[in-house]
């Protein structure tokens, strides 16, 4: 049975560590940051992924690929705070989700247009939109969500 | 799940789907959409006991607040072909 409050320890310290750094941790850091040993980190790793499904690992390994809102893995989409682009988001759709994990501060999302190339642009401050570059800038849901839509919703 | 510069480049874009013209969501709905009750405590040290399970429901009911509600967008099967 796995521990809920070792998972949720570890679940915060991915998050805080892509928030802070804007990279996740090895399973081997996050042992050593929760006093586990490698395997165990490892164990616990595939415990807050299987918890967390909207995320994932890279397949056939244990590397975190993606921790949505944000993308271990680069994507087009760049996130910037402070002036600092060091984030990804996983989609477009979590790219507005990012603002929550950086409170008080403007959060830019950068990306190009599939269409064109041209840039998009929408800056964001706890929660609320505060820049939008074009003004026309809509969500695509290509897929639709659900498994029987045959293709992953995220694309 | 993409951000274009207006539903005309979406629908330029060279894999858009038909089915999916029904994808188009406004800035602001996308913003509220991700910006449930939830998603603000994911630095919440029990976000994922406590916050995470209370994810899909939010989400099902923002949709049905926008009028989003196909099977499409809420995730359930397409009903049978007539």
């Amino acid at each position: 049975m796995p521990d809920l409050v070792l998972i949720d320890r570890a679940f915060q310290r991915i998050m805080r560590a892509l928030v802070d750094s804007g990279r996740a941790p090895h399973y081997a850091e996050l042992a050593r940051a929760l006093g586990l040993n490698a395997e165990e980190g490892r164990g616990l790793l595939r415990d807050v992924m299987q918890a967390y499904p909207i995320g994932w690992l890279h397949p056939e390994t244990d590397y975190i690929a993606s921790f949505p809102p944000l993308n271990n893995l680069p994507t087009q989409y760049r996130i910037t705070v402070r002036g600092e682009q060091r984030w990804f988001a996983q989609c477009g759709f979590e790219a507005t989700s990012a603002t929550w994990l950086f409170p008080g501060d403007t959060v830019r999302v950068d990306a190009p247009c599939l269409d064109c190339g041209d840039p998009v642009t929408v800056e964001m401050r706890d929660g609320r939109i505060t820049w939008v570059d074009p003004p026309g800038v809509v969500g695509h849901l290509a897929f639709g969500f659900g498994p029987s839509r045959g293709r992953p919703h995220y694309l | 799940m993409n951000l274009f510069r207006s539903e005309e480049h979406a629908r330029r874009w060279k894999d858009f789907q038909p089915r999916s013209e029904e994808g188009f969501i406004t800035l602001p709905d996308l913003a509220g959409f991700f910006g449930t009750e939830s998603r603000r405590h994911m630095l919440d040290g029990d976000y994922l006991s406590t916050w995470y399970p209370r994810r899909g429901a939010e989400r099902r009911a923002y949709l049905e607040q926008i009028g989003k509600t196909s099977p499409f967008w809420m995730g359930t099967p397409d009903p049978p072909a007539a």
